[in-house]
C-alpha cells in the first residue's frame, strides 16, 4: 500500500466506513510508515477535540425563549382555514360566486330601474299620463298586461293577467280582469316573478 | 414524535407550535452559532428558522424526517448570510500595505462578554477560531458532523448533496482543521 491509498482510507476509517480487511492492510502500513501514522494520529485528535467542543460550555438563548418566538409568528390560522376550503371546493366557490354576481346586479337593476314601463297588446289605445297608466272604459286589452314603476288604473276589460310591479292599482267597478291581478313590490317576490317568467317564458317557445 | 408534532401544528395547534420551538431553538442557536461566530445574528437565524418553518408547514413532506427538514431551514439561513457577509477579497491573500496581515486578523470579532471568553480554554478557543476559517461549504459540513453529530448521510439529506461529496469535504476539514490545530496535537 502506498501513502496516498492509506491516506484517503484512513479517512473512511474515521467515519466507520472501513472493512476488517482493510483496516488490517491500513494497519500493517502504519507499522512500516511512521509518517502515515503520525498523520493519522493527528487527525484522530482533531476529531477528539472537534467532538469536545460539542459539550463545551455555551450559554443559553440571551432571552431568547419560546414565548418571544411564538409571539413573532404571523396570525393567520382562520384564514388559512378559510382559504383551504376554498382551494379544496373550486366547483362550489366559482357556483357560489356566480350566484353573488346575479344576486347583486338583479338586485342593483330593481333598484336602478324607476323608469314607467308598460308591456302588452294594444298599448296605443291606453291612456298614459304620467306614471299612470289607464285602461278606459269600453277598452279590452286582448292579452297580459305588466305595469312597471306606475300606477294601474283599470276601468274595461283585460283578458289576460295583470301584473304591476312597484306601484299601485286601482281597478274601478266596471272593470274586468279574466286572467290573475298580481302586485310585487318586493325584490324577493320581483325576482321570483322574473325566474317564473323566464321559465314560462322559455317553455312557450 | 416531531413528526406528529408537526402535522398538529399545520392544523392551527398552536402548543404543538411550541413544543417544536422547545425541542429545536437551541440547536439551531449552537448550529447558527458556530456557522456564524456571532450570537446576534445566530440569533436573528433561530428567529428566521421558526418563522420559515411555521409558514411552511403545509410544505413539509411527513415521510421525511422533521430534524432533517427544520435543519435544512437553518442550514440554508446560515449560508445565505454567509455568503451576504463575504468581501469580495479572499481571507487568504496577504494585504499589500502590511506585512503579514490576512483577511483573517481583521474579521469582526465575535461580541462574546469577557467572562464567557475566561471560560472557553485556550485550546478550546484555537478550534473555534480554525472552525470560523473554514470556507463556508466545509464549515458546514464540519459545523452539522461534529457540533451536531449527525452521520454522513444525515447531512446529504439535509444539503442535498449526495454522500460521496459530503465525505469529500469532510475528509478536506478534517485535513484543513489538521494543519490548522496542528500545533496543538
Amino acid at each position: 500500500m502506498d501513502c496516498k491509498h492509506a491516506h484517503s482510507l484512513m479517512h473512511d476509517y474515521l467515519d466507520n466506513e472501513l472493512a476488517p480487511d482493510q483496516i488490517l492492510l491500513l494497519k500493517e502500513h502504519f507499522a512500516i510508515c511512521p509518517t502515515c501514522k503520525e498523520h493519522y494520529d493527528q487527525l484522530e485528535r482533531t476529531e477528539l477535540m472537534l467532538f469536545g467542543t460539542k459539550t463545551q460550555h455555551l450559554e443559553p438563548i440571551s432571552g431568547f425563549v419560546t414565548a418571544n418566538i411564538m409571539a413573532s409568528l404571523p396570525k393567520k390560522a382562520k384564514q388559512r382555514v378559510w382559504l383551504q376550503w376554498v382551494k379544496n371546493h373550486p366547483a362550489i366557490t366559482v357556483a357560489a360566486m356566480f350566484f353573488m354576481v346575479m344576486f347583486i346586479s338583479a338586485l342593483s337593476f330593481w333598484n336602478q330601474d324607476r323608469d314607467l314601463m308598460v308591456k302588452g297588446p294594444d298599448l296605443d289605445k291606453l291612456i298614459i299620463e304620467g306614471d299612470k297608466v289607464i285602461v278606459p272604459k269600453g277598452l279590452s286589452v286582448a292579452g297580459d298586461l305588466t305595469v312597471q314603476n306606475g300606477q294601474a288604473e283599470v276601468y274595461g276589460e283585460v283578458n289576460g293577467n295583470l301584473t304591476v310591479i312597484d306601484g299601485s292599482m286601482n281597478l274601478a267597478s266596471t272593470a274586468h280582469i279574466s286572467g290573475q291581478v298580481t302586485k310585487i313590490d318586493e325584490a324577493m317576490s320581483w325576482l321570483w316573478y322574473r325566474i317564473t317568467h323566464l321559465f314560462s317564458e322559455v317553455s312557450y317557445r | 414524535m416531531e413528526t406528529r408534532l408537526a402535522l398538529l401544528a399545520r392544523k392551527g395547534d398552536q402548543r404543538a407550535f411550541a413544543e417544536i420551538v422547545e425541542l429545536y431553538k437551541d440547536k439551531i442557536f449552537h448550529l447558527a452559532y458556530r456557522m456564524l461566530n456571532n450570537r446576534h445574528e445566530a440569533e436573528d437565524v433561530v428567529q428566521d428558522t421558526f418563522l420559515r418553518v411555521y409558514k411552511n408547514l403545509d410544505r413539509y413532506d411527513e415521510n421525511q424526517k422533521f430534524s432533517t427538514w427544520i435543519y435544512r431551514i437553518g442550514t440554508n439561513l446560515c449560508i445565505d448570510r454567509l455568503r451576504k457577509r463575504k468581501p469580495t477579497y479572499s481571507l487568504d491573500a496577504e494585504m499589500n500595505d502590511q506585512e503579514g496581515v490576512d483577511g483573517y486578523s481583521i474579521l469582526p470579532s465575535d461580541d462574546r462578554t469577557p467572562e464567557s471568553e475566561l471560560l472557553l480554554s485556550e485550546t478550546q478557543q484555537l478550534i473555534r477560531q480554525a472552525i470560523e476559517s473554514l470556507p463556508a461549504k466545509y464549515k458546514t459540513v464540519m459545523v452539522l458532523r461534529y457540533l451536531q453529530d449527525l452521520s454522513l448521510q444525515e447531512i446529504s439529506d439535509v444539503l442535498d448533496m449526495p454522500v460521496t461529496t459530503i465525505k469529500t469535504r469532510v475528509h478536506r476539514g478534517r485535513e484543513y482543521l489538521r494543519k490548522k490545530l496542528e500545533r496543538k496535537l
